[in-house]
């Protein structure tokens, strides 16, 4: 893996915007030359996206930068608004030369527990209609492994890693920070609190208020590192949980995590995953991780982190109109890796053309009331399962 | 390991649901036996997964590879339908090859049914090299047995069906006992439990025959477990098949147990020496 790549832009296709109106923004972070590196076969994926015919602001010009920790200015500030998510692209280095990281707005790793996890049995993951299920049972090195293995090589890059941070009691959760706490390469925490709370009789610490509120509270009190707190789901109303997560003090909120399926191997009667229960990703729970978006950026005033389903340019606008900062692409790595760079040119070309100088004054367009989400709105819930 | 489009020169159902199909992919052809592609599928938005397949055969003078599958479900039967011209995304080759002994000169390849599609490049790899090649292949039925025609004439091919239908009456298996003695190592693919049964012979040979062959036992450190050396100097490499995500190492998604913890098929394997798996977990 390359370190110290540049910055990729679209700057090398200046000449195609000659800009009538060409308007100066902001641009965050070092300077930008090298042109963007897409395998050839990107030409086919599932985000091919038409890139619409540019005038206006010159593509080159448009400000993606998004802030995902306004609260601590300057600690968490992308380059642009698409991640990579959580369990989905390992540690940055397994694609390899297929997809240059250095050019991503940040990388999610894989879940990170105190102590080293085998994991579930196998069969791990199965396709399901639009989807699939995983049930990979969290498998990681343990933190001490994650810091001694990549921390170091991240520390090279420019592009930020967020670790993606599990535990079974409040203590883990604080033990896994604090050892991450201070060490070179890792730019943020992201909180996974879809996991059972072992001190509270398991119950999901993602699914109470209380245990949500106060994981993060406790993490908060270890850490200066900027702190994303990521939503699960299955949850009755996720805005309580998302506002007990802003008061505990994190930075922004990402939503969504998986939602709980099963898989039933039919020639055999039995449930497929070894592990019975799995994690529906992909295309099929779009409309919840909307849904779900839609309700917290207007519950709380953090930035909202969308992810869910996302493959293409449209998905990612989509989750931008509802309220989304930023996304995160998982799932559609799979099919294709070049899907997170093709949505970072094509929402620059987008932006390009319809005249915004900057991505973020796309966010929250759906929302009631347009861009003011300020005061958060009381409006209820549609839909309650 | 590449991200590319390859061109489909043509497909044919070589035995019932079976397909073979020939791909203009020169990138591909410096792969190793035992390597895969990982090949999309057109529609993400339904078929969210891409679909990995042992590479077949490859032939560098050409720039083609061959892929062999069998139709099971939507990705396979989008595929069987490809027509000659279209263009598919591969990402490959990946996973590590098996690996031969240079001292083995008699090899024993076992394929139970599809798993054929693991060993076949072995054996052209094999004969190249001047060795000989006797490979034992089980099926349900004559129906579904590999043609001798898509093998090199070297080779010497010996069948056995579940059925009696063609060949020797029973599991592959059955046949291997009498090869021990002749093959310097195994290389194997197919059902699990049939790599299950070779793994639990293979643990009693070196008994059965006294002495190790080709002084494999004699000094020399021990290779570190999960090496290429560690299986170059393993009596029976296997080449599992497991459900993939990333077939890149990054989601953990077709881990199987290995005797020193958690394995990945697409990173650590798809070749494995039989003594690195947990052929029975707790
Ligand atoms: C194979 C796999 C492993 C995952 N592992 C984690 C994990 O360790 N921690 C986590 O917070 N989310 C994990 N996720 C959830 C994803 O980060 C993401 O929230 C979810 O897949 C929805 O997004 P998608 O539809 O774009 O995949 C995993 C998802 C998949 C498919
Ligand atoms: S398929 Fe993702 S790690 Fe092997």
């Amino acid at each position: 893996m390359k370190t110290k790549r540049r910055v990729v832009t679209a700057v090398t296709r200046r000449r195609d915007y000659p800009g009538p109106r060409p308007r100066k923004s902001a641009i965050v972070g070092p300077p930008k030359t090298a042109p963007a590196r897409r395998p050839a076969a990107s030409a086919a994926g599932p985000g091919r996206d038409p890139i619409p015919a540019v005038d206006g602001v010159r593509a080159a010009a448009v400000d993606l930068s998004v802030d995902l920790a306004p609260g601590r200015p300057g600690t968490l500030v992308l380059r642009n608004p698409v991640l990579v998510a959580s369990g989905t692209f390992g540690y940055g280095i397994e694609y390899g030369e297929v997809v240059d990281v250095e050019a991503l707005g940040a990388i999610c790793c894989k879940g990170t527990t105190l102590k080293p996890r085998a994991g579930n049995p196998p069969p791990r993951v199965t396709e399901t209609p639009a989807g699939m299920l995983n049930s990979i049972g969290l498998q990681n090195p343990g933190v001490d492994g994650v810091v001694e293995r990549y921390a170091p090589l991240w520390a090279g890059w420019q592009v930020p890693v967020i670790v993606n941070v599990a535990g079974e009691s409040i203590e883990e959760y604080v033990a896994v920070v604090r050892r991450l706490d201070g060490v070179p390469g890792i730019a943020g925490i992201e909180l996974n609190i879809s996991c059972p709370n072992v001190g509270k009789g398991g119950i999901q610490f993602a699914v109470d208020p209380e245990g949500a509120g106060s994981v993060t509270a406790a993490v908060r009190r270890v850490t200066d590192l900027p702190l994303m707190v990521k939503l699960s789901p299955n949850v009755a109303d996720v805005r309580v949980i998302a506002r007990a997560i802003e008061e505990a003090g994190a930075d922004a909120i990402s939503a969504i995590n998986t939602l709980s399926g099963i898989a039933i191997d039919r020639p055999n009667r039995r449930p497929f995953l070894g592990n019975v229960y799995g994690g529906l990703s992909g295309p099929a729970i779009k409309p919840v991780a909307l849904r779900v978006v839609y309700e917290v950026a207007q519950a709380v005033r953090i930035p909202v982190v969308g992810i869910g389903g996302i493959a293409s340019l449209e998905d990612a606008l989509e989750f931008l109109y509802a309220g989304a900062a930023a996304v995160q692409v998982g799932t559609a790595i799979f099919a294709d890796p070049t899907v997170p760079l093709r949505i970072i040119e094509g929402l620059r070309a987008f932006c390009a053309a319809a005249g915004v100088p900057a991505a973020r004054e796309l966010v929250g367009l759906a929302l009631p009331g347009g861009r003011r989400r300020t005061p958060p709105s009381v409006q209820g819930v549609e839909y309650r399962p | 390991m590449r991200l590319l489009a390859a061109e489909l020169i043509e497909g044919r159902e070589i035995l019932p649901g079976q397909f073979l199909q020939t791909y203009d992919a020169p990138h591909l052809t410096s792969a190793r036996a035992g390597q895969f592609v990982h090949v999309r599928t057109p529609d993400y938005t339904g078929l969210v997964l891409r679909r990995p397949f042992s590479l077949n055969t490859v032939d560098r003078a050409s720039g083609t590879i061959t892929i062999h599958f069998r139709v099971t479900g939507k990705g396979t039967e989008w595929l069987a339908r490809s027509r000659a011209g279209e263009r598919l995304e591969m990402l490959g080759p990946l996973g590590r090859p098996f690996e031969v002994d240079p001292r083995s000169q008699h090899l024993l390849l076992v394929a139970g049914g599809l798993g054929i599609a693991g060993v076949r490049l072995l054996v052209d790899e094999a004969i190249a090299a001047g060795r000989a090649v006797t490979l034992l292949f089980g099926a349900a039925r004559a129906a579904d047995v590999y043609p001798s025609a898509l093998l090199p004439d070297e080779v010497e091919y010996v069948v056995a069906t579940d059925d009696g239908s063609l060949g020797h009456h029973g599991p592959v298996t059955e046949l291997v006992p009498d090869y021990e003695a002749w093959a310097d190592q195994l290389f194997a693919c197919g059902p699990f439990a049939m790599l299950r049964t070779l793994a639990h012979q293979a643990a009693g040979r070196d008994a059965r025959l006294g002495v190790a062959r080709l002084g494999r036992r004699r000094g020399g450190r021990t290779p570190a477990p999960g090496t290429a050396r560690a299986r170059r100097r393993a009596w029976l490499q296997v080449a599992l098949e497991q459900h993939m995500g990333c077939a890149v190492g990054a989601c953990l998604g077709c881990v199987v147990w290995g005797t020193a913890g958690p394995v990945r098929v697409c990173r650590e394997g798809p070749v494995f020496a039989a003594g690195e798996i947990a052929w029975e977990p707790a």
